[in-house]
């Protein structure tokens, strides 16, 4: 741990070779591009180039998935201060103050406080994940059957909870149903084909990038398509370069956000949109002028970008640590490694210890290249938002078409890909969230493995899923999360809580 | 106040009580002493029991959508045609037609390019991107660049 800097420092400079820096750059202005187009989002954006760079040496594609990671998170902001609409929904809460400031001629000045936050941010959260992931790695060792089961549920019945804030049924419906289709083909104790019908291309299931590219490309791509409205960028861009003055003056905002942007990333599913908006309503409490909240406060834009971007640390922590992804991007992240011989979760520390090191280092680089061509490209960028849709869309549709063959070179893949993408158009429609569905799949067989493996050593017994430590700590905090939701639960809670108080205030 | 997706949910929700209910039905039909495993450990068991939690959602949906007020849950022929004659579902089912024809045509007889560069070219006139030369040009070129950097520079086969 103490000599975590000397190992970043020694990763970063193996990664200094011209070839490296050519991928970071363009893997970060790709992912730019992706985050600032409306429509095509962070998670679509890492799907897309997984299957693209499948071919690739393993540290060279994982080094460009990072970097068009942290850009699409940050390139989001950009639609957001132009055009009121965010690029991916981390950039939801950015339109608040972002776009009223590009109203009133601040557009320049916006970008630059969106990017030098962002960056700040993605600082933040990267030292976050050298510090912590080594630490949460020592508990997770002690994780056993039980408690890796329960640990997926928990990730699918928190996310749900989060990301469909305003009817958690809906998120809790869209994890069950990935946890299902992690469920179709040869399972991993008798390689029993699961639901594959007779049909040969189902017995090795669902692989997990079609299904990705699927719910969040096609279902991206067919949702901008349906639409008959094209946004127009209608502001001049002058100044960009931010005041360091205010960065200085709102350091305390900077750094909340990038504490709570890094919690919620840690916590499974949940993402960077989530942070942003939670980031944002921290800030609001805690300004000297609320007021100005919504109406084009630096305070507001600093506190939602920083908050997002903490949040791609945040995400990955539990990526490396647990193997169980922080949000809907790291999730591909981690199918990502998986493909390339890398194993995230506990044992990581011993069969790869540089490992942590080595992502961190890509980190910093992906934050360097996003921070410069964040503030030298602006104008380039905003012409890049004026290309219609449908020449964009339909080119999007033929890359996603190739990410998803060149995993397997399955024609099958396109199908699956194509099947996921008509479920997933329908649940952001009738609000069921993707990430969810997206963290069942890649839990599902880790859940489905680890029941059955806990009830073969203990011989049928299920007592050990209530009474070891953690399993017990996991289960109380899934009710919890669970129940905190029920308005029975909220009323009782009410209840206990008035009769306490009168208790005490009795003379 | 009024339950905006009342409608959508019911439906929904009828069809996952349905599929899960078919799902723990085919996790019953699973062999239960495989390999010489017990039963307990058989490949249904967190598959149904996963079946069995989707049901309850289900029907928790169901039966939520059936409580609240909101729009008539039956599905009349006006609101048919009114779905059908919308700008945006027709945009819808042109961009979708085009693509499943799309996928469906990809590792058949037909060479990648043609298909790809007809799919682009389809797409863009339907959805009129631009003059047709315009059209011609951005689909030919988006064609031979994508085919030329996944296909050579990144060897990455196409289908």
């Amino acid at each position: 741990m103490v000599l975590g800097p000397w190992h970043i420092l020694v990763e970063l400079w193996n990664l200094l070779t011209p070839l490296t820096l050519i991928y970071v750059t363009a893997s970060t202005f790709i992912g730019i591009v992706i985050g600032m187009l409306p429509g095509l989002t962070a998670t679509m954006g890492v799907a897309l180039l997984t299957g693209l760079t499948f071919g690739f040496p393993p540290k060279d594609a994982i080094i460009i998935l990072i970097c068009v990671y942290v850009g699409a998170i940050y390139g989001g902001s950009r639609s957001a201060i132009l055009l009121n609409i965010p690029g991916t929904p981390a950039n939801a809460a950015t339109c608040l103050d972002g776009f009223p400031m590009a109203q009133r001629g601040e557009a320049g000045p916006a970008i630059g406080l969106a990017t030098t936050s962002s960056f700040l941010g993605t600082v933040f959260g990267l030292f976050c994940l050298a510090f912590f992931t080594p630490l949460l790695g020592k508990i997770a060792l002690q994780f056993q059957s039980w408690e890796f089961f329960w640990l997926a549920i928990f990730g699918i019945v928190v996310c749900g909870n989060l990301t469909a804030p305003t009817d958690p049924l809906k998120g809790w419906i869209a994890g069950f149903v990935g946890l299902l289709v992690s469920q179709v083909g040869q399972e991993g104790i008798a390689a029993y084909p699961r639901f594959s019908f007779g049909f040969d291309q189902m017995r090795g299931g669902f692989a997990l990038i079609p299904v990705l590219v699927g719910v969040y490309g096609i279902a991206e791509v067919l949702g901008v398509m349906r639409e008959t409205v094209v946004p127009r960028v209608m502001t001049q861009i002058q100044k960009i370069l931010p005041r360091w003055r205010d960065l200085w003056q709102y350091r305390r905002t900077i750094l909340r956000s990038g504490i709570i942007g890094v919690i919620i990333g840690a916590i499974p599913g949940v993402g960077e949109d989530v942070a942003a908006w939670v980031s944002y309503d921290f800030a609001k409490r805690g300004s000297k002028k609320p007021d100005e909240f919504g109406k084009g406060s630096r305070e507001g834009l600093i506190a939602a970008e920083t908050g997002n971007n903490a949040c791609i640390g945040g995400a990955v922590i539990p990526v490396l640590s647990l193997a169980v992804p922080g949000s809907a991007p790291a999730a591909v992240l981690l199918g990502a490694m998986w493909l390339h011989g890398v194993r995230p979760g506990p044992l990581l520390m011993i069969e790869f210890p540089n490992y942590i090191w080595e992502v961190t280092a890509m980190f910093i680089l992906a934050s360097l290249a996003m921070l410069i061509l964040g503030l030298s490209l602006v104008r380039t960028l905003v012409k890049i938002l004026m290309v219609p849709r449908p020449i964009l869309m339909p080119i999007v549709l033929v890359l996603c078409v190739i990410g998803s063959f060149a995993i397997s070179v399955r024609v099958f893949d396109i199908w699956v890909m194509l099947a996921f993408g008509l479920l997933g158009y329908p649940m952001r429609k009738y609000n069921y969230p993707a990430a969810p569905l997206v963290l069942g799949v890649i839990l599902g067989d880790m859940a489905d493995v680890n029941f059955r493996r806990a009830l073969i050593r203990t011989a049928g017994d299920p007592t050990p899923f209530f009474t070891r430590p953690i399993s017990l700590i996991l289960v109380a905090v899934t009710l919890i999360t669970i129940l905190a939701r029920s308005a029975w639960f909220r009323q009782v809670l009410a209840a206990g809580s008035a009769r306490l108080k009168a208790a005490f205030s009795r003379p | 106040m009024d339950y905006g997706l009342r409608r959508q949910d019911f439906y929904t929700g009828l069809i996952l009580c349905v599929v899960s209910l078919g799902i723990v039905a085919e996790c019953w039909r699973m062999p239960r002493d495989l390999q010489g495993w017990p039963a307990y450990a058989s490949p249904g068991v967190v598959t149904g029991l996963l079946g069995l939690g989707l049901f309850g959602m289900g029907l928790a949906l169901t039966l939520r959508s059936v409580r609240r007020s909101g729009a008539a849950l039956a599905i009349t022929r006006t609101d048919v045609w009114a779905y059908l004659a919308d700008v945006g579902t027709r945009r819808l089912g042109l961009m979708l037609g085009i693509s499943v024809v799309y996928c469906l045509l990809l590792g058949r007889t037909l060479p990648y390019w043609l298909t790809t560069g007809g799919y682009l070219l389809a797409v863009m006139f339907v959805f009129r991107a631009g003059p047709w030369w315009q059209i011609l040009l951005i689909s030919a070129g988006s064609t031979a660049a994508v085919a030329y950097v996944f296909n050579r520079v990144f060897a990455i086969p196409l289908p």
